[in-house]
């Protein structure tokens, strides 16, 4: 199907960008165009105009400073998978990446723009909140940076203010025994996440002396496992520990799991331990080789 | 599609009965929704239903549609339970929700526990199948709480 109707304009500069959607109430902006433009095309989403934000080079690349990576909004999922950077010092957000969707949604879709529509069934935002990224963003206000726990408030609905635009997400790099990884079980069709599940583990004297945990999927945004978190720390992270850690995600996860046609929520709050085992043992294991 | 919830009301339960009925208190607390348009009631029902019509904004961010909805309160057992039935259709199809509420008193104040089905049909349903719970969950939230932060501020 066709889109309805709607105004184009490109953004030359973050100031351009910012400049258009202060002129242009109502407008969305466009990156990767690979969650808005089907939403259109749906006429599920029927924005007045479209501010193309796709074309801003300071919006893009990935740079290490200091203890943490700094990417650029514009940086796509394949660029995110293929840097060499994360895979050593945020390995589960580079294996995240390579999961999203296919090649095309991957060479094209940005992180950015995964965070600002904030699909409840997206990868990125569930790795994000484990490695306690944080998000900066630029309005008429000026700049400011919000944590990747804060950042989620809803289903496709973040702490971003209608006139604000994401310019870039931190995460902290990995030191020396600290691993982390994402496992999901992907849906056969879309390749969204039914259940994802995020991990990052520090090990010191052979115990795990920090753990954070996040699940994403199966509730309306991706959220922190912190009775797992809680049970891991202090532990030596043997097969035995982890499974029942993991076993106490189901507790966190309460009421709020939603179900649909493909996976009930009884179904996905039995298979969160399972995942969030795998995660966690996959995390420690790097955290192991580091 | 079955969803079952529990709010938590800071008033007896003939005080958030009263709000539960109010159809200004409805209004401004149904996401999306402005005034209640009264209906007749349904003829051959001793003292009729509450019914209404609404336009409803329903969805989330920009995947959202305009609904024009009827909303009918029935079944009331003041100030025990009552059934909330929502029939809205738009451009993007159609919401079919049914749901039946009861409340108890609890030491500090009402428990209303809710017990809603229901059924979504059109292009919504078709592309929008695996947002369908989540959404329905979070309006339902967004109405409920919504009250019972009006109960709140009534009593401060």
């Amino acid at each position: 199907m066709y889109s309805a109707d709607f105004d184009y304009h490109r953004a030359r500069s973050l100031a351009d960008a910012q400049r258009l959607l202060a002129a242009h109430p109502g407008a969305k902006l466009l990156a990767g165009g690979h969650s808005l433009i089907p939403l259109m095309k749906l006429r599920l989403a029927a924005p007045s105009a479209v501010i193309d934000i796709g074309r801003i080079p300071e919006l893009r690349g990935i740079s290490r400073s200091g203890d943490s990576i700094r990417i650029g909004a514009l940086t796509t999922h394949a660029e995110l998978a293929a840097s060499a950077d994360l895979q050593k010092s945020a390995a589960a957000l580079a294996e995240a990446a390579g999961l999203v969707g296919d090649p095309a949604v991957r060479s094209r879709g940005t992180i950015g723009g995964n965070v600002a529509h904030a699909d409840p069934a997206s990868d990125l935002p569930t790795v994000l909140v484990a490695l306690d990224a944080r998000i900066t963003a630029v309005g008429p206000k000026g700049e400011r940076t919000i944590s990747a726990d804060d950042f989620f408030t809803g289903i496709m609905t973040t702490a971003l203010a209608d006139d604000e635009v994401v310019t870039a997400i931190a995460v902290p790099a990995s030191v020396r025994g600290q691993g982390s990884a994402y496992v999901k079980f992907a849906h056969p069709a879309s390749r969204y996440a039914v259940i994802g599940a995020a991990a990052l583990v520090s090990i010191a004297n052979n115990r795990c002396s920090g753990a954070r945990v996040a699940l994403g999927g199966l509730l309306p945004h991706a959220s922190r496992v912190r009775s797992v978190e809680k049970a891991l720390t202090g532990k030596p992270l043997d097969a035995a520990a982890i499974e029942a850690a993991a076993a106490l995600a189901q507790a966190d996860l309460g009421s709020n799991v939603a179900g649909d046609i493909y996976a009930s929520a009884e179904y996905r709050t039995a298979m969160a331990p399972v995942y969030v085992k795998r995660a966690v043992a996959a995390a420690a294991a790097r955290a192991g080789l580091a | 599609m079955d969803i079952t919830a529990t709010y938590s009301f800071a008033a007896p339960p003939s005080e958030v009965w009263n709000l539960l009925m109010d159809p200004d208190a409805i209004a401004a607390c149904l996401p999306g929704c402005c005034e209640l348009r009264p209906l007749p009631a349904l003829s051959g029902v001793e003292g009729g239903d509450d019914r209404y019509q609404a336009e409803l904004i329903i969805g989330v961010a920009a995947v959202s549609g305009t609904f024009t909805a009827t909303i009918a309160l029935s079944d009331k057992v003041p100030p025990h339970s009552y059934r909330l039935q929502v029939d809205a259709t738009g451009k993007p199809g159609f919401a079919h929700g049914s749901a039946t509420i009861v409340l108890s008193a609890e030491q500090n104040g009402t428990l209303a526990h809710v017990t809603a089905a229901a059924n979504v049909g059109g292009l919504i349903a078709r592309v929008g199948q695996r947002l369908l719970e989540g959404v329905a969950r979070m309006t339902m939230d967004r109405f409920y709480g919504c009250l019972a932060k009006r109960v709140a501020g009534a009593g401060s």
